[in-house]
């Protein structure tokens, strides 16, 4: 048993461009969140009703949690944490449909958006203080707290990526140990739990804290 | 300094890997302290005002996650200590 990500084939012969399972589990949620997207939108109108219904709830789920933390800018940031936030989601959900492998339960995947985050934050300090005033922020209030400032900064990306790699890796090895041990009827409540309720739970915290991290650099 | 064969160092790492994953999760002990805490001063914050309870829950499961980090940080250590990734 290897949590990791397992190699399927290779493309290009032997040993050139491994394909994992992770990547094809991520495209194939993509390719689930771009339909259900084209779904939901077609026929948009001005009464919402039906499948435009679900479509506002979600925006406005979203930008319920964004508008607090940041006035004025929550429609700025809905595209970005939207996008965390829902391609997280259906990568924590895909992983009970049986044979299939949770993308974020590869340290890839979450290192990868982890270190998108870090950039925009890093960009959004600079738009608010230029590039200058930001890279001085890091040695207030005193100049010998500059390294313990960068090293503050940089462990940000690791413990907000290892975060969800932890959470989804522990729970698929929790639940293949009661596999192990009793195959029939007791796994169900816990693909409820680690699948559906801790997925959704760790979704909206990686947007969370991503946004908090945004505010923290913009104030 | 004892000279072990390559099978018994094997075993050695093995055996020590195992033991080290078993003492890293001691660390889960400090974010069920937290966790708990936090969610207790939550209970009573929403017996004190019943109308907050959305940001109260919000600010909650934030704050727990932040405290639940270390924790998940010997997972992963334990993880890795068993696996050898």
């Amino acid at each position: 048993m290897n949590p990791g990500p397992q190699i399927q084939f290779y493309l290009f012969g032997k040993e050139y461009l491994p394909v994992t399972d992770t990547l094809l589990v991520g495209w194939l949620s993509v390719i689930i969140i771009i339909a259900a997207a084209k779904y939901l939108t077609s026929d948009l109108s001005i009464r919402p009703k039906g499948k435009q219904n679900v479509a506002e709830w979600i925006v406005e789920m979203i930008y319920k949690q964004i508008e607090p933390m940041l006035p004025g800018e929550g429609w700025r940031f809905l595209p970005f944490i939207a996008t965390i936030f829902i391609y997280i989601g259906v990568g924590n959900l895909i992983g009970v449909i049986p044979g299939l492998a949770n993308p974020t339960g590869d340290l890839n995947t979450t290192l990868g958006l982890a270190l998108v985050v870090f950039l925009v934050v890093q960009y959004e300090g600079m738009r608010e203080y230029g590039v200058w005033g930001y890279i001085k922020g890091f040695a207030e209030p005193v100049i010998f707290l500059l390294p313990i400032n960068i090293i503050g900064e940089l462990a940000k990306p690791i413990s907000h990526s290892f975060r969800l790699f932890g959470n989804i890796v522990g729970g698929g090895i929790i639940i293949t140990l009661i596999y192990q041990a009793a195959p029939a009827l007791i796994p169900v409540p816990l693909h409820a739990w680690f699948g559906v309720f801790v997925g959704a739970i760790q979704a909206l915290i990686f947007g969370m804290v991503a946004i908090a991290y945004i505010s923290v650099a913009k104030s | 300094m004892i000279d072990f064969s390559p099978e018994v160092a094997a075993t050695i790492i093995n055996t020590v890997s195992y033991i080290a994953a078993g003492a890293a999760m001691i660390a889960g002990m400090g974010p069920g302290i937290g966790m708990g805490f936090a969610a207790g001063k939550a209970t009573s914050a929403v017996r004190r005002q019943p109308e907050a309870r959305g940001p109260i829950l919000t600010t909650m499961l934030l704050g727990q996650v932040i405290s639940a980090s270390t924790g998940i940080y010997s997972l992963v250590i334990a993880i890795f200590l068993i696996y050898g990734i």
